[in-house]
């Protein structure tokens, strides 16, 4: 009896692990393939392309769509900065506003969470558009040029307000009564009981304030005039914006330049905007949400 | 009829005011004591070594008009947004580009920009007098003039832009000029470069059945809604689209078989290469005289020798307005502006200044006058192509013969033939009939472009579009096109 | 009556305050953020009810009533485009939601250490991978003459399929590719999530003898539940948007296949090209946003009477 239950229970196991590694494989194969092909693209010569299409590997090596990219290497690099302080900054900024926020609006005792949420949430379905937002920021809040017009919109989220709340609804209501009792603050309880408690939470929304800052373009397109402004992603998108229009108003201008790249050059700045990331992110990942946590407790 | 009078009454009334502050209208007595500095937006990206350029060009506008220019760009990647927003911002500037592709009748008739009506021939009575008066009324919406179209003319000529070298390979002779040569030429080419596509289409309207109604006499009236046409040489010309002719379905059949043939990708309208005759995946493709001889003058491969050839019956002037200059409704120095615009477009040294920059530096000419910007890494010619006049502006070097030759040829004709240049002037207002515009242009894409392409069966696709076309308000449209213009047309008595 | 109540709300809300002073501060940032950055610009909703000037601005131009909802609704697309904006709403709910929960279970089930990060991370990418250049790789698996499946079927004898004509295939490539993009990013929610489960609580279960299935049933799913069901309100809150750069980079120009793609960002869009006429865009906007408001109020209170723990407000 006891012997027959072990076996099914074993083998029962393992299918389920053969069905789990083999869906997770064939699922990190498609995303791995697409990645490959777009790298060895990246470094074919557009000639090719045109007339042979994507590969797993270069079909006629050529670096033509990255020396476009990297024509003014200061550029890039500035632009490199710029993303990367502004997606530091946002992070931070958005997670602990996010966090704080979602705390109050969990909390059962709380009379007004629920009006908070609507309040919060209303914004999701209702905006004022693209005009009204673009006159305000410029000519009232006056952020032409401004690295907080790339900040502000970023920092807060509600959706990831509402993901957010679910991971504090996972601390125990008890933890939080018995800091009451041992007579703790409010602010307390929630930097140094319940903030440790939502690592995995904060890691993920942290994730996803850091890619929405990273691949962000349009705001810069709306609010950077200066090119010493633009994060990476805008300034790959005018890059390329800038050598089809080019190859458009050629007969405009009175200038023709042949065979500009355009499909290479458009895969040359998905790997240029990802490999870093790709390559640093579980570092940063791992000391992320250590640095966050252990800064909650002494906090 | 009420517009011209109303802009006659204006100028009178300008000059009047002049003359009664005891002064000749001319740009000399604007008083130019205070220097100004002049902020212009144009549609492009910074050339990398503009600095020069303005320098230079600020120099000279010191001298001669002491006023100096600031030039803003709004970049390639921006500019589909941020190009109305301009003029919603509260931002003060004083001239920009404009263009039949930026929407400048629309944008005119929602207020973003100044009336030009006493302006433009105070103070810039040269550029004023040079204008045709098709410009000026081209200019017009709503009874005001509101920009300074280009000096430059450019033609509706329309037609295959194919290689001489395909052909001389082919060992054929035909006669580019008709459908049928068209398609031998096709034939032929498909028969030695499988690879090769026949016809270049792209993610785009093609245009092959709106060049061939041309090439039948009929023009269109408004580039914008190319479905609409009319025979210029018809006394009180009759407005008439797809769906009311009959006979374009000779064209459909035409194009199936095309389809049928190859000549172009079963996925063309999935396909954002634009760039495939130029580089020699294609064999041939429909545009503009101005396409081919960029494409001599710069070619991917040197044995690719490319040639165009019209098609369209009644040759015309293209409306001035399809590059001009606007005065912002928040400019500062309007009146400077314009003089600035003045001496612009009619002084070849602040032409060449300001268009190509520094002789030597940024650019050279040959013998011929042909400029070539000396480093494109660096410098580019202006993006303020509305500056551009027949007089003053300069062929790139290596443009062919054939290009001069054939552009005074359109002027020949139409000076032969001036059936179609009449209406060139005639602008649609469609304040009134936006919603059906939007609807009609929609179906427009959904149900012609694939059947043109072949890849609906038009036997039974036609009455489809004919019907979603109608249910989209196309009547109204016609109605208000066919009532503006028999207005037009007495106007012209 | 009116004064009784009115007095009972404000008492109501100082006794509040009293009590937790502490959670009002808390929110104080968020509250005066979105005040400023959120609301203060709405004002520009009532540009959808307007013929906008340039020279008038948002204040300035005058009333048109609801002129500028016309083009949605005159030529009958309004009903269609708003219907396959619902539709693949619904599919790709489902599907991206659905694919991510099953690959964070598997994750987060499988043991070795290094296998689990590098496949993490792996199903991150394709978020990274811009609409643009997805675009690319549909041309290049679909075009008819030098596709990869066409190519692919033709080698075995097959029928070239011609993608491009079939505007039924659509929907399931326009679905694959979004759950493609989506699913790695939808289950970092969930492996966090399930990380977030006390360990205890599965270590009783194996006491208890509970089967890999069982346990997953019984303890892993519903500690998700909270999370997947907040994940679905928030779709269904944008249930009349659709993500114009996906369906404008895999579908484009191609006028066959709309009456199965268009949604109601790439009509608007379309129509609009030529006339940037800013009130019916806003029309369009304020359209959708009502229409959103409707059905997310309608399930939330339907959610609210079920268990009021998984609402959204």
């Amino acid at each position: 009896m006891e012997n027959s239950k072990k076996i099914k229970l074993s083998t029962s196991s393992k299918a389920f692990y053969v069905i789990a590694y083999v869906m997770v494989t064939l699922m990190a194969l498609v995303c791995i393939l697409p990645f490959i092909m777009l790298i060895s693209g990246s470094f074919t010569s557009e000639q090719f392309l045109r007339f042979n299409g994507l590969g797993l590997f270069p079909g006629e090596f050529s670096t033509e769509a990255y020396g476009i990219i990297f024509k003014t290497p200061e550029k890039i690099i500035r632009a490199y900065g710029v993303s990367i302080f502004i997606t530091v900054v946002g992070t931070f900024l958005g997670l602990f506003l996010t966090t704080m926020t979602a705390y109050v609006i969990s909390r059962k005792d709380f009379k007004y969470r629920n009006a908070l949420s609507f309040f919060f949430y209303f914004t999701t379905l209702f905006n004022g558009g693209m005009v009204s937002t673009y006159i305000y920021y410029i000519r009232y809040l006056h952020l032409k040029d401004n690295l907080l017009a790339l900040i502000i919109p970023g920092m807060f989220n509600v959706f990831y307000l509402l993901i957010m709340r679910t991971f504090v609804q996972t601390v125990p209501t008890e933890l939080i009564e018995s800091g009451k009792l041992d007579g703790a603050g409010e602010y307390r309880i929630f930097f140094s009981i319940v903030l440790p408690l939502l690592k995995p939470g904060l890691a993920t929304i942290g994730l996803f304030l850091a890619l929405g800052y990273w691949n962000d373009w349009y705001n810069a397109m709306l609010y950077m005039n200066t090119e010493a402004f633009y994060p990476l992603q805008y300034m790959l998108y005018s890059i390329q914006q800038q050598t089809q229009a080019l190859a458009q108003i050629a007969s405009k201008a009175g200038i023709t330049v042949a065979n500009l790249p355009s499909t290479s050059l458009k895969l040359a700045m998905a790997v240029v905007a990802t490999g870093p990331i790709v390559i640093l992110y579980p570092f940063v990942q791992k000391y992320f949400v250590k640095g966050i946590t252990v800064g909650s407790v002494k906090g | 009829m009420k517009g011209t009078l109303k802009k006659v009454l204006a100028l009178a009334l300008a000059s009047v005011m002049t003359i009664g502050l005891g002064a000749v209208a001319h740009a000399a007595d604007l008083d130019t004591s205070e220097e100004v500095e002049l902020t212009m937006y144009v549609v492009s990206d910074r050339p990398a070594g503009q600095d020069v350029v303005d320098e230079n060009l600020n120099a000279l506008l010191k001298e001669k008009l002491n006023c100096s220019l600031k030039v803003n760009w709004i970049g390639w990647a921006e500019y589909a947004n941020k190009y109305p927003l301009l003029f919603s911002s509260g931002e003060s500037f004083d001239l920009a580009y404009c263009a039949t592709w930026l929407n400048f009748a629309s944008l005119a008739q929602k207020g973003a920009f100044m009336s030009v009506d006493e302006l433009w021939p105070t103070y810039a009575p040269k550029n004023f007098e040079a204008a045709t008066e098709s410009a000026k009324k081209q200019a017009t919406i709503d009874g005001t003039m509101y920009c300074v179209p280009t000096l430059l003319a450019t033609y509706n000529a329309y037609g295959p832009i194919y290689r001489q070298d395909l052909i001389e390979e082919a060992g054929i002779d035909p006669d580019m000029s008709t459908w049928e040569g068209m398609e031998e030429y096709l034939d032929a080419v498909k028969a030695n470069h499988p690879e090769m596509d026949g016809y270049d289409v792209y993610s785009a309207q093609p245009e092959i059945i709106m060049t061939w109604m041309q090439s039948k006499g009929f023009n269109w009236i408004e580039k914008g809604l190319p479905f609409m046409f009319i025979d210029p040489t018809e006394e009180n010309p009759k407005v008439f689209t797809y769906a009311d002719y009959d006979g374009v379905k000779e064209a459909l059949e035409m194009t199936a078989r095309w389809n049928e043939k190859g000549f172009w990708s079963k996925s063309a309208l999935a396909d954002t290469d634009t760039t495939k005759t130029q580089n020699g995946k294609a064999a041939m493709r429909i545009h503009n005289i101005d396409t081919p001889a960029g494409y001599a003058a710069a070619p991917v491969d040197p044995s690719f020798e490319f040639r165009f050839q019209n098609v369209v019956k009644n040759v015309a002037h293209l409306p001035f307005t399809q590059d001009c200059m606007v005065i912002s409704n928040t400019a500062k120095n309007p009146e400077r502006a314009m003089a600035f615009w003045d001496l612009l477009t009619s002084d070849q040294e602040v032409y060449d200044a300001f268009y190509y920059g520094v002789l030597g530096e940024t650019y050279t000419l040959n013998d011929e006058g042909q400029f070539q910007i000396t480093d494109v890494n660096l410098y580019n010619t202006s993006a303020m192509w509305a500056a551009r006049t027949t007089e003053l502006n300069r062929n790139q070097m290596g443009t062919p013969d054939w290009y001069n030759e054939m552009r005074a040829g359109y002027e020949d004709q139409i000076a032969e033939n001036d059936a179609a240049e009449k209406y060139t002037s005639f602008v649609f207002d469609q304040s009134s009939i936006e919603t059906q515009v939007a609807n009609v242009l929609n179906v427009q894409q959904q149900y012609w472009w694939p059947m043109e392409l072949g890849f609906t069966d038009y036997n039974t696709a036609y009455d489809e579009y004919c019907k979603k076309m109608e249910a989209a308000g196309l009547q109204d449209i016609v109605d208000e096109a066919q009532r503006q213009l028999d207005e037009y047309v007495k106007t012209l008595e | 009556m009116k004064n009784g109540r009115e007095r009972g709300r404000k008492e109501g809300f100082r006794e509040e305050w009293k009590k937790n002073k502490p959670l009002f501060i808390m929110a104080a940032p968020a509250f005066i953020f979105a005040i400023v950055f959120l609301y203060i610009p709405m004002v520009g909703l009532i540009i959808a009810f307007k013929n906008y000037r340039y020279d008038l601005g948002v204040f300035g131009s005058a009333f048109n009533g609801v002129d500028n909802f016309r083009f949605l609704f005159s030529s009958g697309t309004g009903w269609l485009i708003t219907r396959n904006t619902i539709l693949y709403n619904i599919l790709n709910m489902v599907t991206s939601q659905l694919l991510a929960v099953l690959i964070a279970i598997f994750i987060s089930e499988i043991n070795k250490k290094i296998f689990k990060k590098v496949t993490q991370s792996l199903i991150l990418l394709p978020y990274f991978i811009s609409w643009v250049v997805v675009g690319v790789f549909v041309y290049n698996l679909f075009n008819y003459e030098t596709g990869f499946i066409p190519s692919i079927v033709a080698a075995f004898g097959g029928e070239k399929p011609n993608f491009y004509g079939m505007p039924g295939a659509w929907p399931w490539i326009i679905c694959l590719f979004n759950s493609w993009k989506w699913t790695g990013y939808n289950s970092v929610i969930y492996i966090a999530a399930i990380t977030g489960v006390d360990s205890g609580i599965y270590e009783a279960a194996a006491i208890d003898g509970a089967n890999m299935f069982q346990r997953i049933w019984n303890i892993t799913l519903p500690s998700v539940r909270p999370t997947i069901i907040t994940m679905l309100l928030l779709q269904v809150g944008r249930i009349l948007r659709g993500d114009f750069e996906m369906f404008y980079q895999i579908v484009g120009n191609n006028g066959q296949l709309y009456n199965m793609t268009d949604v109601i960002d790439t009509y608007v869009f379309r129509s609009l090209l030529t006339s940037s006429n800013i009130g019916m865009t806003a029309a369009a906007a304020f359209y959708q946003s009502v229409l959103c408001f409707v059905i997310i109020m309608l399930v939330n209170t339907i959610v609210k009477h079920i268990d009021a723990d998984y609402a959204l407000f």
